[in-house]
This record gives structure tokens, sequence and C-alpha cells, in this order.
């Protein structure tokens, strides 16, 4: 299959007031046609700046994309005008995010929005919009579609306006939908609803996923790939089943390590990382997880290891051999 | 009552009313969040709790603490009706209970140093003042694994796991024998999440505590809970050992809800079978006719509509509210 999306060693750092933040610090990964890559990782690792940064939404001061390439289709999106990206986003690449109700607009119907997000990318009449509308909240299985057209964000559950938003990010056949921990906001049994539709609806319209979250049990069940990010650096990415079955980097293992399982028995005591998550202002000079490994020794602290190969896609940036 | 239970509720209930009108309020409606809640924990134990937001599991846990005072029902503390006992009578009993919250930025005073924070419930509840206060503060620091030095420092300079550590050294600061820990994970980084439940774990065996654990995680609540209790719309609907309801689960709901956990493997994933419920939980405004789930219930028979399925021991120390599951096997 073609490659969709290629980041090559993208920096995007936040100018602050106590200093330099690198928010993503060189990460690069790609994307096949149809693929649905997960980017796992705790708060403040750059997962959601590196997957914002690809369509230009960062907030400039304080943030700046510093360096790298987001080649997508053959071009490059960093490179890009203002206006050829603008005809990207929402069109080409869609995103939904994790907050339902700070992205839509709370004075607006949904079915106005939607129909928006149609007349703006799709040039359709506005009757035409409308009846497409009712397609996309039938398709995301909003029950009474017809009647809910005209409600206000409002009157929906969260896990109602999360699928209206998927709907308005599907509106257009994107190739790409980039989806930021679309279901920390709501409840285990409405997660489940949410994410089984975004993945029925992506295999069948054949959109690429990039699917960025903090649980790894969402991972394991909707990737083909994942890449783990830890301080603004990819530090282990493979097949979902690699990365689960043979982790090599250290902290890969302690988080897989760390999280009690349902379908094993109970084990008697936690292994838990220890330390605290790096201050992305004072980072140390080698490895950005030194500190907390358990496997460090003298190189790590001077030297930052870059990600190497150790099996098919299978990369680890780890001195130590398991 | 049984010598080893230390707190019991009966009937525990809890409306807030909906008012309409500035200047004459009338009330119009009546939020049901714990609906005649029927439990107790045993000394030295860890109940979990478990449902979904707006399941009243929150409420539940400041009803027993009488944080807020329900509005019907009654819960034993050590053999005392909490229920009767004044504002003032209250303020003794409350040395024994303490809470842990979810979120640990906003429950610390900002504008309190470490060490205040955690001498606070001292000053309030004990004579323990001057050398006596700094040296037991240094302990309870200590003790939850952070650095007496840490006294001096603010909490916007500690991080979630570290500040969620200070609201636990506070907790124990007047030695309570039981302490509510309403979803005091869900803050934090997975990686911090492990270090705190061997906290809470470790705690427990040395200080002899009682928990009631509320969360949302039924992986997490399977480890650190003895027995576990789910709640779903003001209701317990299932409640048993830790072993018996991760094993052998009873109602529909407990059984949608595990199966809605996703499990960190692809390969178990894979093959997995999954109950996707349909719907969203309803609102606790307007509390369906009969049994609460009976909307989104898979198994829901006619039955359902009109009757509340009333807690029924169906093994031992297994109770489940169903009609059609509820029966002993």
């Amino acid at each position: 299959m073609n490659t969709l999306l290629h980041v090559r060693n993208l920096k995007t750092y936040f100018n602050t007031e106590a200093g330099i933040v690198k928010a993503v610090d060189g990460v690069s990964y790609h994307l096949k046609e149809g693929e649905t890559l997960g980017l796992v990782g705790e708060s403040g690792c750059g997962k959601s700046v590196s997957a914002l940064s690809i369509l230009r939404l960062i907030p400039n001061p304080p943030g700046k994309i510093m360096d790298g390439e987001v080649i997508f289709e053959g071009r490059d999106l960093l490179k890009m005008s203002e206006d050829e990206i603008q005809e990207i986003r929402g069109n080409r690449i869609a995103m939904v995010f994790q907050e339902p109700m700070t992205s839509l607009n709370p004075v607006l119907t949904i079915g106005l929005q939607i129909g928006e997000v149609l007349e703006l990318h799709r040039y359709l009449p506005r009757e035409e919009a409308k009846e497409e509308v009712r397609r996309l909240l039938k398709m995301v299985g909003i029950p009474d579609a017809e009647r809910r057209i005209d409600d206000y964000p409002h009157q929906f559950s969260g896990g109602m306006r999360q699928r209206v938003m998927i709907a308005m990010a599907l509106s257009c056949n994107p190739k790409l939908l980039i989806a930021d921990e679309p279901t920390t906001a709501v409840d285990v049994t409405i997660q489940a609803q949410l994410l089984e539709i975004i993945k029925e609806l992506t295999a069948r319209l054949g959109t690429a996923v990039i699917l960025i979250t903090h649980n790894l049990g969402v991972v394991a069940r909707y990737v083909n790939r994942m890449a783990v990010m830890y301080a603004g650096r990819i530090v282990e990415s493979g097949p979902a089943v690699t990365v689960y079955h043979h982790p090599r980097h250290p902290y890969t293992i302690g988080l897989l390590g760390s999280v009690p399982r349902l379908d094993q028995p109970r084990k008697e005591r936690l292994i838990p990382i220890e330390g605290q998550p790096p201050n992305l202002l004072h980072l140390p000079p080698g490895c950005s997880f030194y500190p907390r490994c358990a496997h460090r020794f003298t190189r790590c602290a001077g030297e930052r290891p870059e990600l190497r190969n150790v099996g098919t896609e299978h990369l680890v940036a780890c001195f130590a051999d398991f | 009552m049984p010598d080893d239970i230390l707190i019991e509720a009966k009937k525990l209930t809890m409306y807030f009313p909906i008012t309409k009108g500035i200047i004459r309020q009338r009330k119009v409606a009546e939020v049901k969040a714990v609906d005649g809640v029927d439990f107790y924990v045993r000394r030295g134990e860890t109940l979990g709790l478990v449902g979904e937001s707006g399941c009243g599991k929150t409420t539940l846990g400041r009803c027993l603490t009488q944080l807020i005072r329900p509005s019907a029902g009654e819960v034993y503390f050590e053999g005392l009706n909490l229920c009767q006992l004044r504002e003032d009578q209250l303020r003794s009993v409350r040395q024994g209970m303490q809470f842990i919250f979810q979120d640990p930025f906003d429950s610390l005073d900002p504008r309190m140093a470490a060490g205040e924070i955690v001498a606070e419930p001292l000053r309030v509840h004990t004579r323990i003042r001057g050398r006596a206060l700094r040296e037991k503060v240094a302990f309870l620091l200590r003790v939850v694994g952070l650095e007496p030095s840490m006294a001096e420092r603010y909490p916007h300079e500690f991080s979630g796991g570290q500040r969620q550590r200070l609201g636990i050294a506070r907790a124990l600061s007047i030695r309570p024998k039981f302490i509510v820990c309403d979803e005091p994970l869900s803050a934090l980084d997975v990686s911090i999440q492990a270090q705190i439940i061997n906290l809470l774990e470790d705690l427990q065996a040395e200080f002899e505590l009682t928990y009631l654990f509320i969360a949302h995680d039924l992986s997490v609540v399977r480890h650190i809970s003895h027995r576990v209790a789910v709640m779903y719309l003001g209701k317990i609907v299932e409640i048993a050992n830790r072993n018996d309801l991760y094993l052998s689960a009873r109602h529909p709901y407990t059984v949608a809800l595990l199966s809605a956990v996703p499990i960190p493997d692809p390969l178990v994933e894979a093959s997995r079978e999954r109950i996707i419920l349909s719907g969203d939980p309803p609102s606790p405004i307007a509390i369906p006719s009969g049994c609460n789930f009976h909307p989104r219930c898979p198994l829901a028979i006619e039955a359902c509509r009109e009757m509340k399925p009333p807690l029924v021991e169906i093994a031992p120390g297994h109770m489940v509210a169903c009609l059609v599951r509820g029966r002993t096997s």
C-alpha cells in the first residue's frame, strides 16, 4: 500500500517564560493508506502537539514548528501557504478532539454546523447539505436523526456529541482522521460504542487513522501499528502485536507491566515505574527516561539513543538489548 | 450488628431538589442521586464502588461521611447512627473518617505550604503543636514517600502524583479508620497510578485502614478491592467478592461493563466478544419505570418495565438486583 503520510524529524517548541519547552523534539513516523496508527504516551509527552503540528494548528506564539517535514500525498504541509493548508484541513485530513462540548458551537444547531462543513468543503447547496447531514447522523448511529438535526449541542449527551464530531469529521471523506483522545471524556460503555463506530466507518471509507491515547487497552484493540512517546520523542514503534508481546524499551515494558489486567489473575503487587514524569524544561542531557529507568547504565546519562531497527518494522531508542 | 462491620448504610437516600423561580422557589423535580442503598464495609477491607459518571457514586461517598446530609436512611459508623447526630456531635466522629479527592490540583490550597496542608487537620482535631507537630508532619511526608524537606514547598511545585501523595498524607494525619478514596487515580498518569495503588495498599496494612474506593476503572478496582459494588443510576445492582464479581458476574450491566474494558493485548482483543450497550445512561432526573437499567438491557423482559428488582443474595455474599439473572443458581 502507498504511504499516505510521512512525518520526518518534526520539532515543535514552545517559548515560555521559564524557557523553551521542546514539546516535540525530532519525531518521525509514517502511515499507509487506510492504516490505523496509535500514538501512545502520558500527558505532556507531545502526542497531541505532534498531531496538531501536522495541520499547523499550533498557536504561534508561543508555539513554533522549528524543523521537519510532513509529507501528505506527496506534498509538504509545512511548506504550504495558509490558503492551501486550509483546503487540506477538515477536507483531506479531519480531526476529532477530546472534549466535544468545547469543539461544538453552542448557539448553532447540529444540522447547521455539519451543514456548514458540507457547504464550505463540498460546495453542496443548502437543501442537499441538509439531506446529507441526515445521512451522516444516521451513519454514526444517532437515534431519531430526523428530529435531532435541529437540536443544539447541549441537548446531546457527551457520547452523542462525540458522534456528531465523528460525523462532521467524516463528512468530507477525508484520507486521514486524527482522533485526539476521542474517548477520554466519556464512560467505558460509551467509549466502546464510539471506538467501534470509528473503526467501522473508517474501514468502510478507507480512511487512515491516527489514534492518540494514553489508554493502552484502546490501542491494543484498534490499531495496526503504534508509536510510544516519551518527553517529546518516539521511544518505540512497531506493529501493535510486536510492541505488546515483545516490548524492548524499558518505558514500554514498565508501562505494560504497571497496569492491572482484567484477563489475567490478580497480581499481588503492581510494579510501578519509579520517579516522576519528566519536566520538559529540564530534560537530562542523555536519554530522557534515564532518571526512571530500571536498566540504565552510564552511557545513557550522557548520550541520547536514536531509534534503531530491532526487528520487522520494530524500532527502539535504547542502548540496552534485552 | 457483627463486630467486624465498620460502617453500614441502610436505605441511604439522597435526592437533590430542582427548583424553579427566583423569589419563591418551588420544587419541580428531584435528582435521585442515591436511591435507597444498603451495604456495609468490614474493618480493614476495601470496598470498590464502580459505575459510570452520574451514577451517584461520589454522592454516596459524601453521604456516608456526612459531608452532605442524606435525605433519608441511616449510616452506622462503629454502631453510631451518624444521621441522627448534630453537626457539633459529628465533629469528633469525623476524625475517624477522611476523604482523598480525585483532583490533587483542586483539593489543595495553593497558598498553603505542603507542611501546613498536612498539619491543618492536626491543628483542628488535636492539641499537637510546635516541634511535635513538625515532627509528625515530617513523619507523615516520609510515610507517603515524600521528603520531609518538601514541607516548605507549595502545591504548584509538585507533580500530580506528588500532590496526590500530599492529599493522602493529609488524610492520614489524624489516624482515621475509614477513608473514602474518590477516584484518586483518574487525574494521574498511567505510570504514576501503580505507585499510588501500592502506597494505598501499604498504608492499609500498616495503619489498619478501611477504604471505600470509588473508581470507574474496573481493572484497578479489581486489583485493590476485596469486595466490589456496582452502581447504576443511584442503585447498587450487584455486590460481591472480588473474584465472584469478575469471574461470575450476574447482572447484565456488570457483564457489559466488564466486557467494555479494553485489555492491553492485541491478540486477546482480537478474539474477544464484546457486548456493546446501546444508548446512554438515562438522566437521574427522569429515572425509568421498573428496573433502572431496562431501557439498555439486552435481557429485559416485560416484568422489568414495571418492577424494581430487589437486591437478592444468590450465593453467599453475592447480591444481585435483576429479575432475570438474580435467582439462586
